[in-house]
């Protein structure tokens, strides 16, 4: 008797549409601010690009210059100011900025991203770490660079501490995402063993989230790669970017800064190459 | 002979006004198989919990051997921990690790924090794991992954991480509500073994009445936080499942006559 009741409940909300045109989705507050959001955004585009001070320009003419310099950079890339091995020397350079950056943010994030999981620390520690971690990651780079290099003067220093700094940030809340990623009941269980924290972080957590810990970190890595090429040339913290730097600004040598891209771009290729194998193996491990 | 475990007058508060145990008091004896049966939400896993502290209960008593439970500090309760195993509905392992590694976990509680967190593990530690494997029929699947185990084998797997700890008391809840009957029977099968050749307690969470019936020496009914019924399993009738499982027990999918008969 009851069952049938609310079956017809069920049922009766649906019959008004019958004949009328169904929505999918319902018209709600949500859906109502996505579409202002988005017809407002269209329209300060167009305005934008009315609006813009063209000076004149020819369009046309810009784009055929603009494909005329990157003919230039990338189809006759030249060495002028120093040789292949110097590359070589300042591309490791700006790798080892990266490799070093990466893995001082590693081992803190590690121990600060077992605090800021919620299965793994208190509440309130949690989000006082997470909290901070925002506020970290809002902020680029480059900036904590400029920041740290008031204390430190602009340079290597500078710039290390400035881009672990960040990475610590981006670590923290990748390594504390895959350890809440952990179910509960397996914490539990070591727990009700008698096992102490130190041993269920060991045991448990830290095998389970391995393999995301390694590929969050490579991800890390390239990106500090990206970040130590800009670094060379915004904070002078030397390797290849600064040779870009100095080809650009200082020597205004198209043709150098050709061959410099595709060092870089070479580099970025056989990390990723790198990391798509250290993943593929993972998995299968 | 002497209780291993007393509970008095146990209760469990969840927020202001929701009791999930009121006035739960029962005793178990050395070596007894005892199932707690019940509809979903009576407390029952909240009961086991409180047993081992993995949940503080609001009041009431727990005596386990000569321990009170509920004013052990942490230390002390680490180590009244090593001697009850637990078992779980959804096993528990580390998916990631092998057999034997899971297995040795139940050693964790007894090893300094720092072998502990190396893994590291004695000689005999490992035999005895194997042994217990080998036992349990796992002769074969030692360096298996723990993921690639089937619902059954990884149960058993929980039953050997239990029993590495040489526990006096093994807590399961819901050992076999995951698993097709066949599984279900050798699992149950298994903790009757234990419970009978090495002389550990057995404290069983179970959904399924007629397992209760057939393998307990005792159950112990809960309805709505409050013990029902306690007594043996083999007194136990439809009036007293009525009464565990409230009224709708009557259409309950099983024969209780029939039960007794097999």
């Amino acid at each position: 008797m009851e069952v049938k009741e609310q079956l017809s409940n069920v049922t009766a909300p649906s019959v008004h549409l019958l004949g009328k045109r169904i929505p999918a989705k319902p018209l709600n507050k949500a859906a109502i601010v996505t579409r202002l959001t988005l017809f407002i955004l269209a329209a300060l585009t167009v305005y934008a690009f009315y609006s813009f001070d063209y000076k004149e320009l020819d369009f046309m003419d810009a784009l055929l210059g603009t494909f005329a310099n990157l003919k230039t950079i990338f189809l006759e890339p030249h060495l002028k100011h120093f040789s292949f091995g110097h590359a070589l020397y300042q591309v490791m350079v700006t790798l080892g900025l990266a490799f070093l950056t990466t893995l001082f943010g590693a081992i803190i994030a590690v121990l600060f991203g077992l605090m800021a999981a919620e299965n793994l620390s208190s509440r309130r520690v949690s989000i006082v770490i997470k909290s901070m971690v925002a506020f970290i990651r809002a902020v680029p780079t480059v900036l904590w660079v400029l920041i740290f290099a008031v204390a430190a003067g602009l340079g290597s220093t500078a710039a290390v501490i400035g881009m672990t700094f960040h990475s610590i940030g981006y670590l923290i809340k990748a390594y504390s995402e895959s350890f809440e990623e952990l179910d509960r009941g397996v914490i539990e269980a070591l727990q009700a063993s008698g096992a102490n924290w130190w041993q269920i972080v060991f045991q448990a957590v830290i095998p389970s989230s391995i393999t995301y810990m390694i590929s969050w970190t490579f991800l890390r890595f390239e990106i500090n790669f990206a970040v130590a090429v800009a670094m060379g040339a915004a904070a002078g913290a030397g390797g290849i970017g600064f040779d870009m730097f100095m080809a650009s600004s200082f020597y205004l040598d198209m043709r150098e800064i050709g061959a410099i891209t595709y060092f870089i771009l070479a580099v970025a290729v056989i990390l990723e190459i790198f990391a798509a194998k250290i993943k593929r193996k993972l998995k299968t491990v | 002979m002497a209780a291993l475990l007393e509970v008095n007058h146990l209760t469990k508060q969840f927020g202001k006004d929701s009791k999930a145990l009121t006035d739960v008091s029962f005793s178990v004896q050395e070596g007894e198989f005892v199932s707690i049966i019940g509809p979903s939400g009576a407390g029952k896993s909240t009961l086991l919990r409180c047993i081992n502290r993995m949940i503080d209960a609001s009041g009431g008593e727990i005596r386990f051997q000569d321990h009170h439970v509920m004013d052990l500090k942490k230390k002390e309760l680490k180590q009244v921990r090593t001697k009850i195993g637990m078992i779980f509905q959804h096993y528990n392992l580390v998916n990631r690790l092998s057999v034997i590694e899971n297995t040795l976990h139940g050693k964790l509680g007894t090893k300094s924090t720092w072998a502990g967190v190396l893994g590291l593990y004695s000689n005999e530690e490992k035999k005895q794991a194997i042994q217990i494997l080998n036992v349990l029929g796992l002769n074969e699947m030692i360096y298996k992954r723990a993921d690639q185990l089937s619902g059954g084998q990884k149960q058993r797997v929980g039953i050997a991480r239990a029993l590495i700890q040489n526990p006096r008391m093994l807590l399961c809840d819901e050992p076999i509500a995951s698993l097709d009957p066949n599984s279900a029977k050798v699992i149950m099968d298994h903790l009757k073994k234990v419970s009978t050749t090495m002389g550990i307690t057995v404290v069983v969470n179970l959904h399924q009445v007629d397992v209760a019936i057939k393998y307990s020496d005792r159950i112990i009914g809960i309805n709505k936080g409050q013990v029902v019924y306690n007594g043996s399993a083999k007194a136990l009738t439809s009036e007293d499942i009525q009464r565990i499982y409230g009224s709708e027990a009557e259409d309950l999918i099983f024969d209780i006559g029939g039960i007794h008969a097999g």
